[in-house]
């Protein structure tokens, strides 16, 4: 399947600013989406898209706040510029507590913003690769036999075979075939790199039922 | 000396010739009391007037001294100028009339006019009087006396300014209360020119304009006009006229009649009143203002940020090998539209914020009501609430201080917005309403879904410092409804159904 181009979408209910911000991104070459309001947004947004999101931090209806807190209810992880106006910092400080990725008071330089873009839609592709890596181990971990997962946790727990024997109550040599499919299925080439693929997966396995 | 018969001529009498029907008939007839004295005062002759007149016959009073007639105040003055009158020959009542007290037979007294002359030629010297009855003069003497001192007390007691001009601007008349206000004696007011002794020059030629077309015109109705007049210390005062043509029995214009009355320090105390109304209007305005501040800088910022945006757009688009000439052209665009919607901005923001003179004009309501949108738009959305408009259509146009009402419809607004504080977001929505009444006045509402008015607060809910806000003067609506007052109109809540407050401005439409 072929990526989509990142997109950024703006999201603001002035006009003017909506379209300037429309038109500032285009002529730096960057596709845009522009939205007037967050309601209109939210269900046509999809989490697949990748991009990032400029979003006014107030608006009529729903705010900017309230939509971040809505994509982090969905688990998007599409990352955030704010737009605020003076006398905004307290509210960018909450964006910023939610996850925000970053925030610009206007009136700004277009360079400030386009950096902003740029480095979220970079934050943005290296999350889905990162997402898609903690898919991956996500998969392989479910690949295992209940026992080979009780002989994973004791390996990133740091103990040796023989303790593992004495605690799951099988000889060493079992132990040591279950240890050889482990790194195998989870296709590790050291203990580190399988401690270090099971803490990143780590959330996604809490978040699991 | 033989008795006298009465209206007969004394036997004894000089008269030239001897006594005619002529003469005889003048004395019967003669209205007047004739009675002729001798020397020593001894009634020679008295006529039927006289009869009547004293009540004495003529029989009666013959060769009696004339002081019967007289009072005893009288009787002693009487003998003295007779006895002066022989002697010297001087005389002091001949040929010419005077008052006296007169007595009746049966000892009345009465007031008379009496005339005296010495029968010419007569030696010992006779003396005839004429006696005319003065009780009606002198009754008719006395009641224009007593309505002429009551007039003078009337014009003395006013408390208002009287001056009457002859036809020539001079002063005829000046009362006590206008010789008090411009500090001259009566004496030297009266036979001035008016209008060049106490009228400041810079009114002088319209006052005498206004005076001369007066007296041409001599309209029925009384004539008020207003002018200053300079007083003895150099003080100005301002005097209301209020003037009237005096006219003779032909009904020919001799000159005005204006009472004034010294309106310099109601005038002042109006003009205070209303300063210190505007200040506290202008001071409630700027609160109002200060409240709005961060929405009002948001709503000025994002024109702004909209220009800084376009232009860098256009700057960029243009570097471009190939540029988008139609971008470039309507980023160009919107940079001059976002410019005037800022200035627009500042402009409304001016009106509110300045100190201004009350200013009223004919205006449609809903004009009124628009020209707030940018800046109650901008406040609203600070706090995220909706305000929804409904216009009424065809509403007919009140007269208003556009700023004045604007002023309240803002304190109005920012209550509600302040109301929805506790409203969760997206449901924060403020109605305002423009309609007419089955009687035609004009109603604006305000309507919000907050908490309400409570009910502790309802009777003082109009009242200065009657707040629930910890950051509000008290004064907003306190001032809202000195305002609409003013206007003739009335400001009233009533709780909106099911929640919140409703605040109902009503203006009476402009007649006709």
């Amino acid at each position: 399947m072929k990526e989509p181009a990142a997109t950024v979408f703006v999201i603001d209910d002035d006009d003017a600013v909506r379209n300037s911000l429309r038109l500032l991104l285009k002529s730096v070459g960057l596709p845009v989406q522009a939205c007037p309001s967050a309601q209109e947004f939210l269900p046509t947004y999809d989490a697949r898209q990748p991009g990032c999101l400029v979003l006014d931090i107030r608006m009529p209806g729903m705010s900017g706040l309230e939509l971040q807190e809505q994509l982090n209810l969905r688990g998007a992880t599409i990352p955030v510029v704010f737009i605020t106006g003076h006398g905004d910092i307290p509210m960018a400080v909450e964006a910023m507590q939610h996850g925000a990725f970053d925030f610009l008071q206007k009136p700004f330089r277009d360079q400030d913003l386009i950096d902003r873009v740029q480095r979220a839609l970079e934050r943005d592709a290296v999350n889905r690769v990162q997402l898609k890596q903690t898919g991956l181990i996500r998969t392989r971990l479910e690949s295992l036999t209940p026992r080979e997962r009780e002989v994973l946790d004791l390996m990133c727990a740091g103990k040796p075979n023989k303790v593992i024997a004495a605690d799951l109550g099988v000889s060493q040599r079992t132990v040591e075939i279950h240890r050889a499919r482990v790194m195998e299925k989870m296709e590790a080439h050291s203990l580190a790199q399988l401690v270090r693929m099971v803490l990143n997966a780590q959330p996604l396995r809490q978040a699991a039922p | 000396m033989g008795p006298l018969a009465a209206g007969r001529l004394p036997p004894g009498m000089n008269a030239p010739g001897a006594p005619s029907l002529e003469l005889q008939a003048l004395l019967d007839a003669a209205a007047d009391a004739i009675i002729i004295i001798d020397h020593r005062g001894a009634i020679q002759l008295f006529n039927h007037s006289a009869e009547r007149l004293f009540g004495y016959t003529a029989k009666e009073s013959l060769n009696r001294n004339v002081n019967i007639l007289m009072t005893e105040r009288d009787r002693e003055q009487h003998e003295a100028y007779m006895e002066r009158y022989l002697r010297t020959g001087v005389a002091h009542v001949i040929g010419i009339g005077r008052e006296v007290q007169a007595r009746r037979k049966d000892g009345s007294v009465f007031p008379a006019f009496l005339s005296v002359g010495r029968i010419a030629g007569s030696d010992p010297p006779r003396f005839v009087g004429f006696v005319h009855d003065a009780t009606l003069r002198q009754q008719a003497m006395g009641a224009i006396q007593r309505e002429r001192d009551r007039a003078n007390r009337y014009l003395e007691a006013a408390q208002t300014i009287l001056v009457a001009l002859d036809l020539n601007h001079r002063v005829t008349l000046v009362n006590r209360k206008g010789c008090e206000v411009l500090g001259f004696e009566e004496s030297a007011l009266l036979g001035v020119d008016w209008f060049q002794t106490v009228v400041p020059e810079g009114q002088r030629t319209r006052a005498v304009v206004e005076f001369d077309a007066l007296v041409e015109v001599a309209p029925r109705r009384p004539h008020h006009s207003e002018y200053a007049v300079i007083t003895r210390s150099g003080e100005r005062r301002l005097i209301a006229w209020r003037c009237v043509v005096l006219e003779d029995a032909l009904g020919v214009a001799t000159g005005i009649l204006c009472s004034g009355d010294d309106v310099t320090d109601s005038r002042h105390a109006e003009t205070d009143a209303r300063e210190a109304r505007e200040r506290m209007m202008h001071v409630s305005r700027l609160a109002t203002m200060g409240e709005m501040a961060s929405g009002i800088s948001h709503e000025l910022n994002q024109p702004l940020a909209a220009i800084a945006n376009y232009a860098q757009a256009a700057a960029r688009l243009l570097a471009a090998p190939t540029p988008e000439l139609a971008d470039v052209t309507d980023a160009l665009q919107q940079i001059s539209a976002q410019a005037l919607r800022a200035g627009e901005i500042i402009r409304r923001l001016r009106n509110l914020v300045r100190n201004r003179e009350t200013h009223r004009e004919l205006a449609h309501i809903n004009e009124v009501v628009e020209e707030l949108g940018p800046l109650s738009r901008a406040d609203a959305r600070a706090s995220d609430v909706r305000i929804v408009s409904e216009l009424g259509v065809q509403l007919p146009r009140v007269s208003v201080d556009r700023i004045q009402i604007q002023q309240v419809l803002l304190n109005l607004l920012r209550n509600a917005i302040d109301a929805l504080d506790a409203t969760p977001a997206g449901q924060r929505e403020i109605v305002i309403r423009t309609e007419r009444n089955p009687v035609g006045d004009i109603l604006v509402t305000v309507a919000d879904t907050g908490p309400g008015v409570p009910d502790q607060l309802l009777p003082r809910l109009f009242m200065p410092f009657a707040t629930t806000k910890s950051n509000g003067t008290g004064l907003g609506l306190a001032i809202s409804r000195t305002i609409v007052e003013a206007h003739q109109g009335r400001l009233d809540y009533q709780p909106n159904r099911p929640r919140g407050a409703t605040f109902t401005l009503m203006l009476p439409a402009e007649q006709g």
